[in-house]
């Protein structure tokens, strides 16, 4: 069992890192080579959920206080989190198999697949901080190759990305090496349990925080994620931001809050209640008057991991359960919201919300698959979002009863939660008119439904996304509440009796249908033209686009300046950065002027630095 | 058993039969006081049955650009989950607490069902191709918008006032706060805070039945009708049905939520039928007496003044709590 575990993880690094250096050209052995090694993993990570603990345990480096060990072990988070990283790799090489608009150099695209694969799978399997960081980094670095394939309009995303992931990455290391000083010298974090009393542990724990925040892609350092989103190909977007990317840091923000930290200070809760709360209001209201499909969702994406961050800062089991169900759900609906996008894209070959439209006709799998998916997201009764948003809900309202700081402004949390799921419906919405429904442009009229390959994927995902809204018990039997170590039927304190709700809505349905039917009203049915007042217009000039159904709000006062900003790239912490690093280097090259007596000067005042502090060390 | 009681729920009581009756009847009330605040003498009581039943029998248009089958199925859907969400607050008032199983939802699922059947005509209404459904479409979803922020904070102000109630400090007794059966046993109403809440609500299920000032989606004299510009003969039918479920159990929400509720015996039933009227009436008073609003007027309406009023609220009912004084 422990060779399947270590194959898990370094077959698909090792056949990525090959593939990287294959020719583009054999095409087939990469397609072959991914599918072949996801089925692999796939079924590995089955086999592993099923298995019971595993630990294997291997030291490598034992100098001065230095212990590193090649460290893995399972339990029931992460073997939970591994099968479904692994089902979502899967399900992205089904659907590059028949992807036409999938990258030329599918070197790239494979490896970078494999690697992020073979990473994550290290990342959610190892007990070591050391070798969470290295595969964390490989992870990062694959992101990076996987939007370079994009070309060269991608160069600027990735780097963006690369630079923003790699900063908290950085932060990552930094936070690492504080908990190596806070716990005299351990790597290991299972059952740490560090307290949050001294300040370097505050600062430890805020460093992890911004890591696993930023790989989630909540603010502050959230920009990357729209970069990338308008120029990478769906597919991409659907594995690493959409799935991967959310499972992983909320499996770091999990593990920072329930192993490494004992959480009590009541400001840290605060701050992340914050940080979620920001996030979720301000993405989803800029998601909402965004005119690209991929950038659109890419916002929601943002907006979406504010209700994971706020569910683990309420601190209550039902809203850790909530947040960590709602990364599974999220994972489920955006990896099928962005390969849905994709299909769209790949018939249409935009993905311009007002250049699309009346495609749910011709594309019926695919819309019905994105309605699904949207639904989800909006927090709709009877799909898997609803079930989390209102796990996260119950947790914010449990913190009526607790003492702490951020517990006095639950009913802000509350609010802003709340409000937040009937924007993204107004987002979805926007979507769903501007790319199905509505009128169909004439230049799309000879559109037509994509292939089963990418078709199949989206249906699985579309109808986990229900499954996990009507069964929402099974779930949270047999993945969640395991992996939280929470007791069954004790955490829900709401009541929502899905399937007895499936049943009366589906009478009324049939009620309903009865009426239609036996009115006899649609046998007379008749096609009409659209009712235009008499007057004929071409189809083109009677499309209204949902691009601009949201402009009351955006041009409402407090709305308008803050879309501006945000248009300006004010709120975007990359640009900001930038600037800062180019004062440093320009204050670095005000220094080397290439004059020979201002080096020396430079050298004489170091050395009488030096020389102070040592004589008074002495 | 089980089966015929589920079937009796669903079909006669308090499903399909009553819910319709009530509020098809409802739906007369406001026809005819509307007409006699115009000094008319106004409809017989069954014409709103007649007009469904004229539907019926006229033919069905499908525009030919329109997405059929969404253009079909959302009145379909909006109509059932109308239902659904009045057997959930049917069912707070008429099962005993203690027969938990047949609570359908708590009082955030009954928030989020209310949304299903403006969800079902923005869909529908988007299907149908018409320029002047989708400027509908816009108009609805912005409604929508609007009116959901002062409702989740009139609902926080419910949620704080039930726990003051309750007196709860420990978790144990946090199962009640989300409860209709348990929020159903205070007036937050008599209240402060809660009586401003329960205006702003009033004027959210305004919003939600798309009563004057409030209806800008259809706007019959700018955009013809606009989300239901379209629809004709049984699905039209099937619309108004929707509506008229809607017409009980919207203002039904607002009688548990901050009235009391309904309640089980002869004279608390006659009592809470007196709420649904004053809440009916209040609503009716509030359509015949202002004339209709810009969508930018009720965003701003909705968001700047109502959205501060409703935060003092909040404030006002917390303080309330923290000093146990009900009555803030």
């Amino acid at each position: 069992m422990e060779k399947l575990l270590l194959t898990l993880i370094f077959v698909p690094l090792a056949a990525g890192f090959v593939l990287l250096f294959t020719p583009a050209k054999w095409k087939l052995l990469h397609k072959g080579c991914g599918l072949v090694i996801s089925v692999f993993t796939f079924l590995a990570a089955v086999k592993l959920f099923t298995a019971g603990k595993i630990v294997f345990d291997q030291p490598i480096l034992d100098i001065w206080q230095v212990k590193l060990n090649l460290l893995f072990e399972t339990n029931h988070l992460n073997t939970f989190i591994l099968l479904f990283a692994m089902g979502f790799g899967l399900l992205i090489s089904i659907y590059s198999l028949k992807d036409a608009s999938a990258p030329r150099q599918s070197n790239f695209f494979y490896g970078a697949l494999l690697l992020a694969v073979g990473g994550s799978a290290g990342i959610l399997l190892t007990g070591h901080l050391i070798f969470l960081l290295i595969f964390w980094e490989i992870v990062t670095v694959s992101l990076y190759l996987l939007v370079i394939t994009g070309g060269t309009e991608c160069r600027f995303a990735a780097t963006k990305s690369f630079a923003m992931l790699g900063a908290s990455d950085g932060a990552l290391l930094l936070g690492i090496g504080m908990i190596w000083v806070l716990s005299s010298g351990t790597f290991q974090f299972t059952g740490l349990g560090l307290p949050t009393d001294s300040a370097l542990s505050i600062v430890a724990f805020l460093l992890l925080m911004l890591a696993a925040v930023t790989k989630a892609g909540a603010m502050p350092l959230h920009t990357w994620l729209p970069t990338s989103g308008e120029c990478t190909k769906a597919s991409i977007m659907a594995i690493l931001p959409a799935a991967l990317d959310k499972l992983l840091g909320i499996y770091l923000l999990v593990i920072i809050v329930k192993e490494i930290f004992l959480l009590q200070s009541g400001p840290l809760s605060f701050i992340l209640s914050v940080v979620g709360a920001a996030t979720i209001l301000f993405a989803v209201l800029v998601a909402m008057v965004q005119h690209n499909l991929k950038k659109l969702l890419s916002y929601q994406a943002i907006a979406q991991v504010g209700y994971m961050v706020l569910g683990i800062a309420t601190l209550t089991p039902i809203g850790i359960a909530g947040a960590v169900f709602h990364m599974l759900n999220h994972a489920t609906y955006k990896c099928c919201l962005f390969l849905c996008g994709g299909a769209v894209e790949h018939v249409s070959g935009t993905a311009e919300l007002d250049q699309l439209g009346g495609l749910g006709k011709k594309m019926p799998w695919t819309f019905m698959a994105f309605l699904v998916a949207t639904m989800s997201m909006s927090g709709i009764p009877l799909f898997g979002g609803f079930v989390s948003k209102w796990m996260v809900y119950q947790g914010l309202v449990q913190m009526e009863s607790q003492a702490d700081p951020a517990a006095g402004f639950w009913p802000l949390w509350l609010l802003v939660a709340m409000f937040g799921s009937a924007l993204t419906l107004a987002a979805s919405v926007k979507i769903l008119h501007s790319i199905f429904l509505s009128r169909k442009p004439d230049h799309l009229r000879n559109v037509r439904e994509v292939s089963a390959a990418m078709l199949i994927p989206m249906m699985i995902l579309a109808f986990l996304c229900v499954f996990f809204g009507v069964f929402y018990r099974i779930p949270l039997k047999y993945f969640i509440y395991p992996a939280l170590n929470i007791e069954r039927e004790t955490a829900i304190m709401g009541s929502w009796n899905s399937w007895l709700a499936v049943i009366y809505l589906l009478g009324g349905v049939l009620i309903a249908l009865l009426i239609v039917l036996l009115s006899r009203s649609l046998l007379k049915q008749r096609s009409v033209p659209t009712w235009t007042c008499g007057e004929v217009q071409p189809n083109d000039k009677m499309i209204v686009p949902g691009t601009h159904f949201y402009k009351t709000i955006s041009s409402l006062s407090p709305f308008k300046q803050l879309y501006h900003l945000q248009e300006k790239e004010h709120f975007d912490l990359y640009n900001h950065g930038g600037k800062i690093g180019l004062l440093f280097s320009g204050f670095l090259k005000w220094l080397h002027s290439g004059l020979l007596p201002v080096y020396l000067v430079w050298t004489a005042f170091g050395l009488i630095v030096i020389l102070t502090v040592l004589c008074n060390i002495w | 058993m089980e089966v015929i009681r589920h079937l009796f729920w669903l079909l006669v009581f308090p499903g399909f039969l009553f819910t319709v009756i009530l509020g098809l009847y409802a739906c007369w009330i406001v026809r005819k006081v509307t007409a006699l605040i115009h000094h008319r003498i106004g409809p017989p009581a069954l014409q709103p049955l007649y007009d469904v039943l004229k539907l019926l029998g006229k033919e069905t248009l499908i525009p030919e650009a329109a997405n059929k089958a969404v253009f079909i199925w959302a009145p379909v859907v909006g109509f059932a989950s109308v239902l659904l969400l009045a057997i959930l607050l049917w069912a707070v008032d008429f099962i005993p607490a203690r027969d938990n199983g047949m609570f359908l939802g708590d009082v955030i699922v009954a928030i989020y069902l209310m949304v299903i059947p403006s969800l079902a005509l923005i869909l529908g209404s988007s299907a149908s191709g018409s320029p002047h459904a989708a400027i509908g479409t816009a108009r609805e979803m912005k409604l929508v918008m609007s009116y959901e922020l002062v409702l989740v904070m009139a609902f926080i102000v419910v949620l704080i006032k039930t726990a003051t109630f309750h007196g709860i400090s420990d978790s144990q007794n946090d199962a009640q706060l989300l409860s209709l059966s348990s929020i159903a046993q205070y007036t937050p109403a008599l209240s402060i805070s809660g009586l401003l809440a329960f205006l702003a609500a009033l004027l959210c299920v305004q919003a939600k039945l798309g009563f004057t000032p409030f209806d800008i989606p259809e706007a019959e004299t700018e955009i013809a009708g606009g989300v239901l510009i379209e629809y004709s003969g049984a699905l039209l039918a099937l619309w108004k049905l929707a509506q008229a479920v809607m017409l009980v159990a919207f203002p039904l929400f607002l009688v548990i939520l901050f009235m009391g509720g309904i309640g089980t015996g002869f004279g608390s039933v006659l009592l809470g039928l007196g709420k649904y009227v004053l809440v009916l009436v209040l609503l009716i008073l509030i359509k015949n007496t202002n004339p209709r609003m810009r969508i930018d007027q009720t965003v701003k309406f909705f968001w700047f003044y109502c959205g501060p009023v409703m935060a003092v609220a909040i404030v006002l009912a917390m303080l309330g709590n923290y000093y146990d004084k009900w009555w803030l």
